[in-house]
């Protein structure tokens, strides 16, 4: 799970405990409105959004797929993933963007109660077979699972990485080098940063810079020799322009944060043409290519629906 | 795909760009008109609603301060955990921010009704009384003529400040230009975040405008006074 993730995370977790302290107390248990959604003979599925941009632009490519596929879509955008919850497991939101180990995690926590889930994992298949087991319990599955990865990532100057002969993270740790990391504050005391940089890998970091979770001061300060290392996204697209390079995590350090789609089980049953519509994607979908997706609208600026449809037709998809 | 000329505005992230507006012309319209009916909508329910309260603490006044007291604590609740609270019954629906909207208006409406009606001084009351009026023509006919400043100060307050409140239920999807507030923070689109911002003011002001054009429509007898 990326450190921007568990940010947008925290106001939601918030919004939990109030809800568990105004339990009952709200006015009338009014059943969910059937919505514009949730299957019958009418064909329209309404798709979820997270509200930043990776979850939108695939939120808008599930809509692309599925109206070429003879659905009415429409899409609802929210401020975090978390809020569209219980409208996914009710079926008034068909289909959702998610992340799955992070996911994984999180329904864990609302099955069982946990507050440090272990559903999570660096491998997809275990990270998957946890998933199915907590989706199930609330009646969601999962479509195919893209290529594509959205984790950390710890990045290096490409003279750095020359000059030293780095690819992989068990390179700089056989360097023997010691590093200054520029990440966020919380990276010592997580297992995916700094603990397991120096267990797993054995890498020594000198100290930590907090500057964040790839922030434009992160990527400046390992560009400037400020730092050696630093803390970044995978689909981080504007590493290049900085002069930095990723070190690959060749021992699985981050967990399988691959693009995977959830959907309401019983709207899925209804409609098996929604998997055959955005299963495609998944095969195509590249973490390469997320990052490039993320960067045509939040450096290009180019809209969400512009970019989703340019990546499908050029996949031959639509 | 065209490619951008250099010194693109929405490459150089500018506050002020014109190609922001024309790319996304029709999404902004859209949010547009969807605030202005969320604001519409909770506004005019709020008013129809806060009537009735203000008649029962006209007649029950012993009840004001229970009345007030409860628009006043729903008015505390803050909209992000009302709406969390209302989500599992009511949906990602534009009823939902619509609840929490409604209610954040009445205590304004109640206050500013029940303070009008107060003020009518007692000898005009009297007065009424010794024409023959019944207590219903009294209040359409003298009371709510001469409240009619107070309760339209309600309507401006409640409208400039719904129109402010809207954009929380981006949130939940239905925020109108709040949407574009969200967006505008999650990726850091300065032209977004500033457009989005100026529209939302010049709606409440538009809005107060024309609540003051109707208050002056309303009340000619108050012509030429300051109001």
């Amino acid at each position: 799970m990326t450190q921007r993730r568990i940010l947008t995370a925290l106001p939601a977790l918030a919004l939990g405990a109030v809800l568990a302290a105004c339990g009952g107390s709200s006015s009338g248990g009014t059943p969910a409105p059937a919505g514009s959604s949730g299957g019958g003979a009418s064909g329209s599925l309404t798709v979820g959004a997270a509200g930043f941009t990776e979850s939108n632009v695939l939120a808008q490519m599930y809509a692309d797929l599925l109206e070429k596929a003879g659905f009415t879509v429409s899409i609802k955008t929210v401020a975090s993933q978390e809020i569209f919850q219980s409208s996914l497991e009710k079926g008034t939101i068909a289909v959702v963007p998610e992340y799955a180990a992070t996911y994984a995690n999180s329904l864990q926590t609302e099955v069982t109660g946990t507050q440090s889930p272990t559903a999570a994992s660096p491998d997809l298949q275990t990270t998957l077979t946890n998933l199915e087991k907590y989706a199930k319990k609330k009646g969601l599955t999962h479509l195919d699972p893209a290529n594509a990865v959205d984790q950390n990532a710890f990045a290096v100057t490409t003279d750095y990485a020359s000059q030293h002969h780095l690819t992989t993270l068990s390179d700089l740790g056989a360097s023997g080098l010691s590093v200054k990391l520029a990440a966020t504050a919380e990276c010592s005391a997580r297992p995916f940063c700094k603990p397991g940089l120096e267990q797993t890998y054995k890498i020594k970091i000198g100290s930590i810079l907090p500057l964040g979770f790839d922030t434009l001061p992160v990527k400046q300060a390992v560009k400037s020799g400020k730092a050696q290392l630093g803390l970044v996204a995978t689909t981080d697209a504007t590493l290049a322009s900085f002069g930095l390079v990723v070190l690959t995590d060749d021992k699985h350090l981050q967990n399988a944060d691959n693009l995977i789609p959830i959907v309401n089980a019983s709207v899925l049953q209804q409609h098996p043409e929604i998997a055959t519509a955005i299963n495609p994607l998944a095969q195509l979908l590249t973490t390469a290519d997320l990052g490039n997706l993320d960067k045509q609208v939040d450096v290009e600026r180019k809209t969400v629906k512009d970019v989703a449809q340019a990546y499908l037709q050029s996949k031959g998809l639509l | 795909m065209v490619l951008p000329a250099a010194g693109d505005c929405l490459l150089r992230n500018a506050w002020i760009c014109g190609k922001y507006v024309s790319t996304r012309r029709d999404t902004i319209l859209a949010d547009l008109r969807q605030h202005v009916i969320l604001t519409v909508v909770a506004v005019v329910i709020g008013f129809l609603l806060s009537v009735p309260l203000t008649l029962f603490v006209r007649r029950f006044r012993r009840a004001e301060g229970a009345v007030i007291g409860l628009t006043s604590i729903l008015y505390g609740v803050p909209s992000v955990a009302l709406f969390a609270v209302l989500v599992p019954f009511t949906g990602l629906t534009a009823r939902t921010v619509e609840i929490g909207l409604v209610t954040y208006t009445l205590v304004i409406f109640v206050r500013n009704n029940l303070a009008g009606l107060d003020a009518v001084p007692a000898d005009v009351r009297d007065a009424a009384q010794g024409m023959g009026m019944g207590s219903t023509r009294m209040l359409l006919r003298v009371e709510l003529p001469l409240a009619l400043p107070a309760i339209l100060a309600g309507f401006r307050v409640a409208t400039v400040s719904t129109v402010a409140l809207v954009t929380v239920g981006a949130l939940v999807g239905t925020g109108g230009l709040g949407q574009e507030l969200n967006d505008a923070f999650s990726s850091y689109f300065k032209a977004e975040a500033l457009t989005a911002s100026v529209l939302c003011v010049l709606l409440a002001v538009v809005a107060d405008l024309l609540i003051v054009g109707v208050g002056w429509w309303l009340t000619p007898w108050r012509r030429g006074r300051q109001t």
